[in-house]
């Protein structure tokens, strides 16, 4: 009796204790999603574009205070960090927008193509491509070289050059739309893109579109590779993005307008003063598309009929309440579902350029100015656009900021020129125009805004009032702008012999005050 | 391979084992002490024969014996006794205890042990030193009761979790709790969630679903030689619990009432001189008004706890049963907070098959509800708004009219005045974001036992532990817009922790020789946990809720996901075996060894790992002869390792279904050579008694090397990945341990006992990984908490001034202080802790106790005080304004002397997120008075009710303290490993005073 009762009780022990058998499914999580499961309905390949898409644009320390501050579209009125952040040139937010493209596209992409690869997806391998070269163009516009060609190898890796990347990029596109061209029909993407519904045809415009952005970046630094991309852009049969129905936009997947929340739920974005002075000076009627009236008309005394009121870049900020009545970004974006990344106005403007430089265009640098702000005009849904253009008077204003005493964060405007069109001008004159054009345009998507900008010096903004820079990042001088953002502190530790390849191949100091590779300052002809 | 040949080999002896199975016996019965606790190892002999027999792990014997004969029962510490065997077959002796040299105590598996055989320090802490204070947090009564014991209390109050950490933080990753076990069984002690600098609250632990009254004794296993027969989770120490057992006779009632009223000790040093300019929310005018002063104080209330128990307890020679039944309630120091606690635990035992077999069943059910638990950190934190209100503003009104009403939206707003993200009007806050916590637990378990005979038995004991917790907050819409949608904002968890736990243990001790004593355990275990299963939901800001202020999921919009959660599932299965040879009762040899496989390790080839220890101790008051002053005399020493599994999941994970409809790919690196982290342990004590036994002395000196630490990495950029894991890393804990005892005062009835515990660890980080210069563990802005190489755990970085090669502070263009980036600025572990704990008596009437608590050394940083700079809202900033500057030593940029700064850019520059931290690392030092009682029992027998016992005693608990820091050292912000010794914004440390009434039946 006693024995029996032990052996059954080992052997219902030795049964229980001895099966490992199950560990390998124990020790995986029920709610995660392996690639073996996507296969059904071909979901392992292309469940991974949302993301990657929806990781191109960043958030507020990615952009509003930086570049969307450095290039004078929007202002915050928050004294972060005591006052001494990014927008007065002491960088606090570095590495959050190297991480989110590392992260959620390279790192990711990586594996996509990799998979695409072994299946035989070769559309996918491309489409992944080009989402890379979207991205890494837009980060390659804050630090400069950048991690690329040697992107997931082992050891410390070396970055690229920028003139690397450039011929990298411009290869690399050329695979894109060979491979796009060969099967325009092809519906594989359709489940996965939000933006053109899969179509191959749209991308091909996408691409070509990129590659015309690319090639007008380097149009000073190498003017003859340059040409030859940029005509090969405007050449190709399958078309440049010319209509608002082409742009690239990037679903939100029902995440509210970014700014939407930085301006109304946090208060800490505003009109920028510049924005001010251009949309004001030139009577813009896209002004209450882009911004929301100020509810205190003492505000804009100094320009009644303009109720619009911005706040310096860069200004001196006592506390933030003093400009939170100012202008907050306009309420149509509380319905916004989309961002544009790549859009008709842009190409026009750049193939404005492209024709004072000499290259081969479809229409006059004057014809593509215009139209670049008649797509402008009907993307923000703006009436009057011919008025607009005609006028030849009106000149961006001077800034007073009202709540502030003396002549505390006050400016003089910079800029004299009109929105109509002079034929008669010098190329410096007219691309004057067609770069403060594309300035105003660029809202909502100012990375190649601000590339513009350090690439011509168009248009003529405000230098920061509050100047913070020092040795710490480098100095900026009182009268330039910032230049760049210094690479990851990150790197210098986890990838110490590529970061001082890095440095060596930036060309200068690991400052913020140290041109990038297009930056090459002088006159633009 | 090989390791599952050991495993079957174990399990084949346990079979082979079984067949030493003896013939029936004549006499037989259970040896206890006085109050009925079974003596195992004690001695029968038959005088008559010289046949002897020994008591197994419940103090059973037999043996053969014909009427008339005599035996003799013996054990260490007690008294022999000799009884003549007549006709009945059953003799249960109780011993009285004699020169009390040997204790028995519980060791790891609830296996009883004489603690001469022990290799390895342990320390028993009685319930009525627990719970005489009724604390609501009974973990708290822990510190200083034992040497070599950390105790940090949460600062959310009732229901608020314990920080216990034995011998110092032993992994980079883990949070170093040792493994909570009831009656030998482990329990599940998981803490959710910890408050940040940030933000967060406490969510309490599994401690405090336990009914402190049903409380026998908590024992201490200190080292990782005391938990290796319960593998990796035994890695950092055993806490281990006794429950109260029936009791065979009449029947017990007991019940305990007690209130107790809790207020805060202090707040911080605040100006009320100097407001706001501009409407702004720093308070840095110049100008002095005449504002209100004294709200701080007042929001604070006194809080009232009420603890309510009734056990019943009794049985018979088959059964004996225990129920109890629990009850507490608190309100805080902070408004609106409310803890309320319910037990019901029930325990039998029945012998059966001629009591060859014991079944004992213990099933304990614990309901916890919390609303409002405090928090700490910036966000929505109600202390914010109180400490940093603008002086020129109204507070009342502010506080009372905490919403207004809002035409444009038809609904109450949030009243608020300055749009800042740390910013929330603390009634708003308490009243419209409230948070509720439920914990419903139930821990059930059976344990059958089976005795073959005095030598053999065999155990198996399975337990279950489930519990359903539910977090939830719902912030109404206008609540804080940085992390509150336009329409609201839910945050809604609800998880299960399960914890399935089972063993079977074999049995045998028998004299080998007359010399050569031996004990043999062997056995094997399996344990399934399921942690954090359920759904987790948050809308965040980004989610705008369909219809303002409805908190259920059909409200969500389509960017907010409803996720299946899971925090960990793990298989472990082990086989462990101990063997302890004794040799003529002085010298003891134990060795132990332990095979565990875990599920978080396969396909790394490594998922099977075993792990030795051996230990020796030696009576040598008993093997030479010693001074007579020396009554007790034992050395001991032990060496251990015990191997650590990794987390859940960490191989080869998968990708995520976002709520975009897409999937996230998996970008952390597979790591598939990882291996368990590993722990080794030396240590050696002595135990000495004198004057017959009226002075104690317990000493351990230990060694802990932790080394193969799994740590995760964020990947270098280029990599290709963002994540990976390495086995790196070597932290030594080093230390001493000593327990002095005595019977300092026995005269009459008079009666004064103490002990004073003290400890000392040295904890360093040897090494992290190659690659790292160090590694990030919490803080964030101003203060940082990191491992460094040459460092140690708890190193805090704060930034400094930055001086000249004179030391002098510099001052920059605009006459504000330079700064430092982040510099090491101390240790928030103390140099070394003293518990003083005593208890007095007079007759049978009168007792007290107090404990004293001293910490020393370590340093401590309070954030809070950077942020009331910041504000310009501290004392200090409020008197250099009336002084109209600070006085400093101090140059310019040029090396020019300076020597006053202006207070305002002087305290902003000392203040905020990112200020100047340096002046606000104090010394962690501190002296308490950590627990007061008197207890008086009244004389009931003589006025004829049915009350047998009643005991009225005062209690106070963390009555008085010494210390420079301007809040508790001890109050933990965060009960975790990361981020000690930082303050932000936390609930100040409360005393609690009240009374307890105890009566039997």
């Amino acid at each position: 009796m006693k024995k029996n009762i032990f052996y059954i009780l080992l052997i219902g022990l030795i049964t229980l204790y001895s099966c490992t058998d199950d560990f390998a499914e124990l020790n995986t999580n029920p709610n995660q999603i392996t690639t073996e499961s996507l296969k059904q309905n071909f979901n392992h390949v292309g469940a991974y574009f949302p993301s990657m898409l929806k990781a191109i644009s960043g958030n507020q320390v990615m952009h509003n205070l930086n570049n969307d501050s450095w290039v004078r579209h929007y202002a915050t009125p928050t004294p972060f960090v005591g006052g001494i952040n990014n927008t007065t040139y002491y960088p606090r937010w570095i590495h959050q927008y190297w991480n989110r493209i590392y992260g959620s596209i390279m790192a990711p992409g990586r594996q996509v193509i990799q998979i695409a690869e072994e299946g035989g997806y070769d559309m996918f391998v491309q489409w992944t491509k080009l989402i890379q070269i979207l991205a890494a163009s837009r980060l390659s516009a804050y630090h400069g070289p950048i991690i690329y060609s040697n992107y997931g190898t082992q050891g410390d890796v070396m970055y690229d050059t920028e003139a690397e990347l450039y011929t990298t990029w411009f290869s690399e596109l050329d695979k894109v739309v060979s491979t796009f061209s060969s099967d325009t029909s092809y519906s594989g993407f359709k489940d996965f893109d939000a933006s053109y519904g899969g179509s191959i045809p749209h991308w091909i415009k996408m691409a070509n579109s990129l590659r015309l952005r690319l090639a007008m970046r380097i149009s000073k630094v190498n003017p003859t590779l340059a040409k030859t991309e940029g005509e090969k852009a405007i050449n190709d049969p399958g078309g440049l993005i010319t209509t608002n129905a082409e742009n690239l936009m990037l679903s939100l997947y029902g995440d509210p307008f970014h700014e939407v929340t930085i301006g109304f739920s946090w208060n800490d974005t505003r009109m920028s003063a510049s924005m001010e002075s251009i949309l004001g000076g030139y009577d813009d009627p896209r002004a209450p598309k882009y911004w929301s009236p100020v509810a205190d008309a003492s505000l804009v005394a100094d320009h009644p009929t303009f109720p619009y009121k911005g706040i310096r870049n860069g200004a001196y900020l006592a506390s933030k309440a003093l400009h939170l009545p100012y202008s907050n970004i306009s309420e149509d974006f509380k319905s916004a579902s989309d961002r544009k990344l790549v859009d008709a106005a842009e190409v026009h403007f750049a193939l404005a350029e492209a024709s004072l430089r000499g290259w081969s265009t479809p229409l006059t640098a004057h014809a593509h100015y215009e139209e670049g702000v008649k797509q402008s005009f009907a993307y923000w849904g703006a009436g009057g656009v011919d008025a607009y253009l005609a006028n030849n008077s009106g000149t961006p204003l001077n800034y007073d900021d009202v709540v502030e005493t003396g002549d505390v964060n006050d400016f003089v405007s910079r800029i004299s020129a009109t929105v109509a069109w002079d034929e008669t001008g010098t190329n410096e004159e007219k691309l004057e125009k067609i770069m403060t054009q594309k300035w105003i345009a660029a809202y909502t998507n100012s990375i190649e805004a601000w590339v513009d900008h350090r690439r011509t010096g168009y248009p003529k903004l405000p230098y920061n009032y509050q100047n913070d820079s020092n040795s710490d990042f480098g100095v900026v001088p009182g009268d330039e702008f910032m230049k760049r953002m210094v690479f990851p502190v990150g790197e210098k530790t986890n990838n110490a012999s590529g970061y001082s390849d890095a440095v060596s191949k930036l060309g200068g100091p690991d400052e913020i005050n140290t041109r990038l590779y297009w930056d090459t300052g002088g006159s633009n002809f | 391979m090989k390791q599952k040949t050991i495993k079957h080999a174990i399990l084949s002896l346990c079979i082979l084992l079984s067949g030493f199975l003896f013939a029936q016996n004549s006499v037989n019965g259970t040896i206890t002490d006085e109050e009925g606790v079974p003596l195992p190892g004690a001695t029968i002999v038959v005088l008559e024969t010289n046949d002897g027999s020994t008591t197994d792990f419940d103090g059973n014997y037999s043996i053969s014996a014909a009427e008339g004969q005599t035996l003799e029962i013996s054990f260490v510490g007690y008294e022999t006794q000799q009884i003549t065997v007549g006709s009945n077959a059953v003799y249960s002796i109780s011993l009285v205890a004699g020169n009390a040299l040997d204790e028995i105590v519980v060791s790891a598996l609830g296996i009883k042990r004489d603690e001469k055989t022990l290799t390895y320090a342990s320390q028993t802490v009685k319930s009525e030193n627990l719970t005489q204070a009724r604390d609501m947090n009974f973990a708290n009564s822990l510190s200083g009761r034992a040497a070599g014991v950390e105790i940090r209390k949460s600062s959310s109050g009732s229901g608020g979790s314990t920080r216990i950490v034995l011998r110092g933080s032993k992994s980079l990753r883990g949070d170093s709790q040792p493994l909570i076990v009831i009656d030998g069984i482990p329990m599940v002690n998981n803490r959710n969630s910890q408050p940040d600098v940030w933000s967060g609250n406490d969510t309490g632990d599994g401690l405090s679903q336990i009914n402190p009254d049903d409380i026998e004794s908590i024992t201490i296993l200190k080292g990782a030689n005391a938990a290796v027969l319960y593998g990796s989770q035994g890695a950092n120490g055993v806490v281990m619990i006794t429950t109260k057992s029936g009791e065979e006779g009449v029947t017990k009632v007991s019940v305990n009432s007690g209130v107790t009223f809790e207020s805060v000790i202090k707040t911080p040093e605040l100006q009320y001189d100097y407001g706001a300019l501009n409407g702004d929310k720093n308070s840095w005018s110049t100008t002095k008004g005449n504002y209100d002063s004294g709200y701080v104080e007042d929001f604070f209330q006194t809080g009232a706890n009420y603890i309510n128990s009734i056990s019943v307890s009794g049985g018979n020679n088959k059964t004996k049963a225990y129920f109890s039944y629990y009850n507490s309630t608190s309100d805080g120091v902070i408004p609106t907070f409310k803890y309320q606690k319910n037990n019901v635990s029930f325990k039998q035992s029945t012998k059966l098959l001629d009591d060859k077999m014991t079944i004992t069943s213990n099933i304990i059910l614990a309901d916890e509800k919390t609303h409002n638990r405090p928090g700490a950190g910036y966000y929505l934190n109600p202390l914010v708004a109180l400490y940093t209100f603008p002086r020129e503003r109204n507070w009342n009104n502010f506080n009372t009219n905490y919403q207004t009403f809002d035409t444009a939206t038809n609904m109450y707003k949030q009243n608020i005045y300055a749009n800042y993200h740390f910013l929330s009007n603390p009634n708003w806050v308490l009243n419209k974001q409230p948070k509720d916590d439920r914990i419903k637990r139930a821990i059930s378990s059976l344990n059958i036992k089976y005795e073959f005979s005095e030598k053999l038995s065999f155990q198996a004991r399975a337990s279950y532990d489930y519990s359903n917790k539910t977090y939830e907050q719902q912030h109404a819409a206008s609540s804080n817009p940085t992390n509150t949608g336009d329409n609201g904002r839910w945050d809604y968890r609800r998880l299960n922790d399960e914890l399935f736990y089972t063993d079977g243990i074999l049995s045998f001790n028998d004299n080998l020789t007359d010399d050569l004593s031996l004990t043999l355990v062997a056995g094997a275990s399996l344990q399934h946990h399921v942690y954090g299963e359920g759904v987790s939901v948050t809308s965040g800001n980004d989610g705008k809720l369909f219809y303002a202020n409805e908190f259920n999921f059909q409200n969500l919009p389509t960017n907010v996901q409803v996720r299946s959660a899971l925090g960990s599932k793990v298989e472990k299965q082990a086989v462990f075996g101990n063997a302890v040879i004794g040799y003529k009762d002085y010298l003891f040899l134990d060795v132990s060894g332990r095979n565990d496989w875990a599920s978080t390790l396969v396909g790394t080839g490594n998922d099977s790992y075993f792990y030795p220890s051996y230990g020796l101790s030696a009576i040598v008051s008993e093997m030479i002869s010693l001074p007579q002053i020396i009554s007790f005399a034992k050395i001991r020493g032990s060496l251990a390792s015990v191997g650590n599994e990794v987390p859940f999941n960490r191989i080869n994970p998968q990708n995520t279904v976002t709520a975009a409809g897409g999937v996230n790919r998996n970008t952390q690196k597979p790591f598939t050579d990882l291996e368990p982290e590993l722990i080794e342990t030396t240590e050696f004590g002595i135990d000495l008694r004198f004057m017959n036994n009226k002075i104690g002395l317990d000493l351990a000196v230990y060694n802990i090397k932790s080394t193969n630490q799994f740590l995760s990495l964020s990947a270098p950029s280029g990599s290709g990945y963002t994540t990976y894991f390495v086995n790196a890393g070597e932290i030594v804990n080093k230390g001493i341990e000593l327990s002095l005892s005595g019977n300092i005062i026995e005269k009459g009835n008079l009666s004064w006992t103490s002990v004073l515990n003290f400890t000392k660890n040295t904890n360093e980080v040897v090494s992290i990984h190659p690659d790292l210069t160090g590694l990030g563990d919490g803080g964030g802005d101003g203060v940082q908490s990191r491992f460094v190489p040459g460092g140690s755990i708890g190193d805090l970085y704060v930034r400094k001034h930055k001086r000249d090669t004179q030391g002098r502070i510099i001052i920059d263009k605009n006459g504000a202080p330079l700064s430092t980036d982040h510099e090491l600025a101390g240790n928030a572990e103390p140099d070394f802790s003293i518990g003083w704990s005593n208890n007095f008596s007079l007759g049978d009437k009168l007792t007290a106790g107090f404990i004293i608590n001293g910490k020393f050394g370590g340093e401590v940083y309070s954030h809070t005080e950077t942020m009331l700079n910041g504000f310009g809202v501290s004392k200090r900033s409020g008197e250099a304004r009336d002084a109209g500057s600070v006085s400093v030593n101090a140059v310019d940029e040029n090396g020019s002397a300076v020597s006053s700064v202006d207070p305002v850019k002087w305290y902003t520059a000392l203040g905020d997120r990112n200020g100047i931290g340096e002046p606000y690392v104090y010394s962690r030092t501190n002296i308490r008075l950590t627990q007061l009682s008197i207890g008086y029992n009244f004389d009931v027998s003589s006025l004829g009710i049915p009350i047998e016992g009643a005991n009225l005693s005062l209690i106070g608990n963390n009555l008085l303290y010494s210390a420079e820091a301007p809040f508790d050292p001890e109050v933990a912000m965060s009960t975790g490993r990361n981020a000690q010794g930082i303050d932000n914004f936390t609930t100040p440390s409360t005393r609690t005073i009240g009374m307890n009434l105890r009566l039997t039946f």
